[in-house]
């Protein structure tokens, strides 16, 4: 049965160089029949690449190495009575690795302890984040072992749902799960975390410079009030916005090129390399952000002769610029511009003048004068066209790089994600040009197009008759060569929900539409 | 560049129907398969992240026009400011005295007390006459008026005139809030290390010493004067009486309602007490002391010639290796001489437009053109 619905959901195909049925009883023979398995894919391997002497036992990283290189496509289906006997601790290693070779994993008539043991055993030993989703109370261990936990409500009640961190009421929403939400997901939040740390270090350092003309005395450069709003009012709200809205490619190019899925899995958007490349930043702004009102206040006066080179003024010219550069430079970051990210980034601009002239006005200081000691300030140096000049300096030469760096990679190792976004962009504008010409024509057909046009392995798929529309789970295996975990575990857990629930009304919702 | 983007002209592609969008908004609870309570998401743009956004992209179109412009931009204002800068006057002498040909070398090891005081004279030519206002400022090296102990070390509301804080100034002053038992008014560091030199400008023509005249009002900015700085309030206008129950400061010579004859220019309200009162943010610095006033357009303020500086050093700066000087200065729209702006923008404008024509040159001979076809799938 198993095999049959295994068949029916495309996790198995008649393409498939062989498929491992697994079904010992004992130790021994769940054993002999992995080893089996193995040699087998091995054997295959080694036809086409050089030759190894046959009946060697192989370390286990030796094992992996090789089995990683296999050519041709297995599958590997396996009961529960053998999944007993595999999960032992010591075949357990074998058993994982055999099955890891394997494009598809069915493992049938299972026990609830036995999935989560299943996931426990990919979670041990694979570094990777494993997903498993179920619908039914025999499948909460499961859920709760995995990472990422999906629940589906429906059928079976909501035993799912409650143990699960997310849920949902069919499984084709899983692609929209990984493949839009959680991209963007991983997206805005590496991208929040980079500006974050950025625009602390910027702030923060300035001191450090300031120490060594200050006597090292721990003298503030801004005003007590700005060091306790930064953070909370004049940066705080544009940066949530860029959190909770930006979007690299829209949902149906996401969903188009799964390929966009993989900085996800590489951690290519935050990882260490990211982190110091923030933080050289947030230095480098700091640095400019204190010598150049340094240099400028050096020797500096009002334009009626009185002094400009105080204390007071000099925090304000420094504050009034940083803001306004940690501001570009959230604005350079927003890929994604709604209205909420234009009111919080223009309403936070406006906010800081505003609570910065009320702050320095007579009437706050005739109330309590030694708390607001600024009186006058920012009436007195904002008016000096020096400092504006100052903050327009210090504005363009923290920007400038980062702008050039920027246009740099997208110009010469732009992104699959920079590649799409440009496309829509052209599109867009083709699409306003042509838009009364153009008839809308069949719905399908553009995405079928794109689909089909770069893969030589459809065509014979289309060829030998098969069904016409395929999942978009041989489609994601096509575009992404090197095996995913995540596709694995996804079709193991839906091999075994597929035989632990036993309906096959749930089938004819896996043929995605492309 | 960019265009206005919208999300809901793209769901006409879309084929799927009923089910599959709404309750794309797949995190959190899903939709029930019952018809009494749905717990769909709302099929509103915001909550579908649906928004209407503009999605801007750096593109060479863009960027290296930008860098052209603002290169452009900033270098002719950098000429601008550095060709007004060379333009303004300014003369500056260091009287500390440390060299012992120096004049003031006899008062190098003064102490702030002694009486007479210490006088020195140090004569000095101007090569080039001085047209318009001038400036007559003090500076300070080495005086680190930014230290922290010493930037909260004052009483804003005893200084604006509250009477409570007269007769009890605020713990911040420590300790230079009371002397024997009387409170200090002004309290606290800053008020203690007034400067007090006296400078005096004399014009030497063929042995007649005539004297410059220096206008000591409007030194100080017109809030500190009017705002922040008031004298204590009370029945008549004798200041002596408004003050008393305080002392004068430690290191002060005579007490703060002695500062200067006029009532306008006397108690906390005296400007050369406002500009010092002022601290400065770096440890070399220059305050306002005294201004020259143009007589009348046909002459210009002050003459190329010799000239003689009259000091009265009561302020020793020798202990810490502080330096003293005085400046003399004509005045721009954009303040004082300072070169440091003018080069920097031309070094960045500059900087900006080399960059441009750099990104150009790359972009034009290995930048990508971005097509569909790159994109693999």
């Amino acid at each position: 049965t198993a095999v049959n619905i295994g068949y029916s959901c495309k996790m198995l195909t008649d393409d498939m160089t062989e498929v491992f049925v697994v079904t010992g009883h004992t130790v021994l023979e769940v054993r002999e029949e992995l080893r089996k398995a193995r040699e087998k894919m091995m054997d295959a391997s080694r036809s086409v690449g050089n030759g190894f002497s046959s009946k060697e036992k192989l370390s286990s990283s030796k094992l992996t190495s090789v089995l990683e290189a296999i050519a041709g496509e297995y599958a590997l289906v396996i009961n529960g009575h053998s999944l007993a006997h595999a999960l032992e601790a010591d075949m357990e290693v074998e058993f994982l690795e055999t099955a890891c070779a394997c494009k598809a994993v069915i493992c049938c008539r299972v026990t609830p302890l036995q999935k989560a043991q299943v996931v426990e055993l990919v979670k041990k030993y694979k570094k990777g984040v494993t997903l498993a989703i179920g619908d039914g109370a025999n499948d909460v261990n499961m859920i709760k072992t995995a990472h990422i936990g999906v629940g589906i409500s429906g059928q079976e009640g909501i035993q799912a749902v409650l143990a699960s961190d997310y849920s949902f009421s069919q499984f084709k929403f899983l692609q929209r799960l990984l493949l839009v939400h959680g991209r963007w997901s991983y997206l805005r939040m590496c991208k929040f975390l980079c500006y974050f740390f950025y625009k602390n270090f910027a702030f923060t350092m300035v001191h450090f410079w300031f120490g060594f003309f200050c006597g090292f005395s721990a003298q503030t450069v801004y005003d007590q009030y700005f060091i306790t709003l930064y953070n909370i009012v004049y940066t705080s709200l544009p940066v949530l916005a860029m959190g909770v809205f930006d979007q690299d490619v829209p949902e149906q190019r996401s969903m188009e090129y799964p390929k966009l899925y993989e900085p996800g899995q590489l951690n290519l958007l935050f990882n260490k390399r990211e982190f110091f490349i923030c933080i050289a930043q947030g230095i480098y702004t700091s640095v400019l952000m204190f010598f150049i009102p340094y240099g400028v206040f050096a020797d500096a006066t009002r334009d009626d002769g009185a002094q400009l080179a105080d204390y007071q003024s000099f925090a304000v010219t420094v504050a009034t610029s940083l803001v306004i550069v940690v501001s570009v430079q959230i604005g350079l970051d927003t890929g994604f511009w709604t209205a909420i990210n234009h009111f919080f980034i223009w309403g936070s601009l406006a906010a800081y003048f505003a609570i910065l002239f009320t702050m320095h006005s007579d009437g706050l200081f005739r109330m309590f004068p030694n708390q607001f000691r600024f009186v006058g300030n920012a009436q007195n140096t904002l008016a000096q066209p020096t400092v504006w000049l100052t903050i327009a300096l210090t504005t363009v030469v923290c920007i400038m790089p980062v702008v050039a760096f920027r246009f740099l990679k997208l110009d010469l190792k732009p992104e699959l994600s920079d590649t799409v976004r440009y496309t829509q962009l052209v599109r867009k504008k083709q699409k306003t040009q042509h838009r009364c010409v153009r008839r809308t024509g069949r719905v399908g057909s553009r995405r079928s197009g794109y689909a089909f046009s770069h893969q030589e392995g459809f065509g014979e798929l289309i060829m030998s008759g098969k069904n016409m529309r395929l999942s978009s789970l041989a489609l994601s295996s096509f575009a992404s060569r090197p095996s995913t975990s995540w596709i694995e575990t996804l079709w193991k857990k839906k091999g075994s929900e597929g035989s632990g629930a036993g309906s096959p009304s749930g089938t004819a919702d896996k043929t995605l539409k492309v | 560049m960019a265009v206005n983007y919208s999300a809901k002209e793209e769901a006409d592609g879309h084929p799927s129907g009923g089910v599959g969008v709404p309750g794309g908004g797949a995190v959190g609870s899903g939709g029930g398969g019952g018809a009494v309570k749905t717990r769909k998401p709302d099929n509103t743009a915001f909550k579908q992240q649906r928004l209407p956004a503009w999605q801007p992209i750096l593109t060479a179109g863009t960027v290296l026009p930008a860098f052209f412009i603002i290169g452009l931009i900033f270098i002719p204002i950098g000429i601008g400011i550095f060709v007004t800068s060379n333009n303004i006057r300014e003369y500056e002498i260091d009287y500390t005295g440390t060299e012992p040909s120096s004049p003031c070398n006899k008062c190098l090891n003064v102490s702030w007390d002694s009486t007479p005081p210490c006088t020195c004279t140090i004569n000095f030519t101007l090569e080039h006459a001085f047209e318009s206002n001038v400036f007559m400022y003090y500076g300070l090296s080495n005086f680190y008026q930014n230290h922290r102990r010493y930037v909260k070390s004052r009483d804003d509301s005893q200084l604006n005139g509250d009477n409570s804080s007269l007769l009890n100034p605020s713990k911040e002053c420590e300790p230079y809030r009371t002397n024997e038992d009387k409170p200090i008014a002004p309290c606290g560091a800053i008020a203690n290390s007034m400067f007090n030199d006296t400078l005096e400008l004399y014009r030497i023509d063929n042995d007649t010493r005539t004297p410059i005249t220096l206008i000591k009002k409007g030194i100080a900015w017109w809030t500190d004067k009017n705002v922040k700085f008031r004298n204590p309030t009370g029945d008549g206008n004798n200041l002596t009486a408004l003050f008393q129950g305080t002392t004068k400061p430690v290191n002060w010579p005579k007490p703060v309602y002695m500062l200067d004859s006029e009532p306008d220019n006397n108690g906390f309200i005296n400007e050369d007490f406002i500009v010092w009162m002022r601290t400065a943010a770096l440890p070399t610095f220059r305050k306002l002391y005294r201004l020259i006033e143009r007589k009348n357009n046909l002459q210009p303020t002050l003459q190329a010639g010799n000239y003689s500086l009259d000091i009265a050093y009561n302020y020793p700066v020798h202990s810490f290796d502080g330096r003293k000087r005085m400046i003399l200065s004509t005045i721009s729209w954009m303040g004082g001489k300072n070169p440091f702006l003018g080069i920097a923008y031309i070094t960045v404008g500059s900087i900006c437009f080399f960059l441009g024509v750099v990104l150009l040159i790359i972009h034009h001979k290995y930048g990508n053109r971005n097509t569909s076809a790159d994109i693999p799938n």
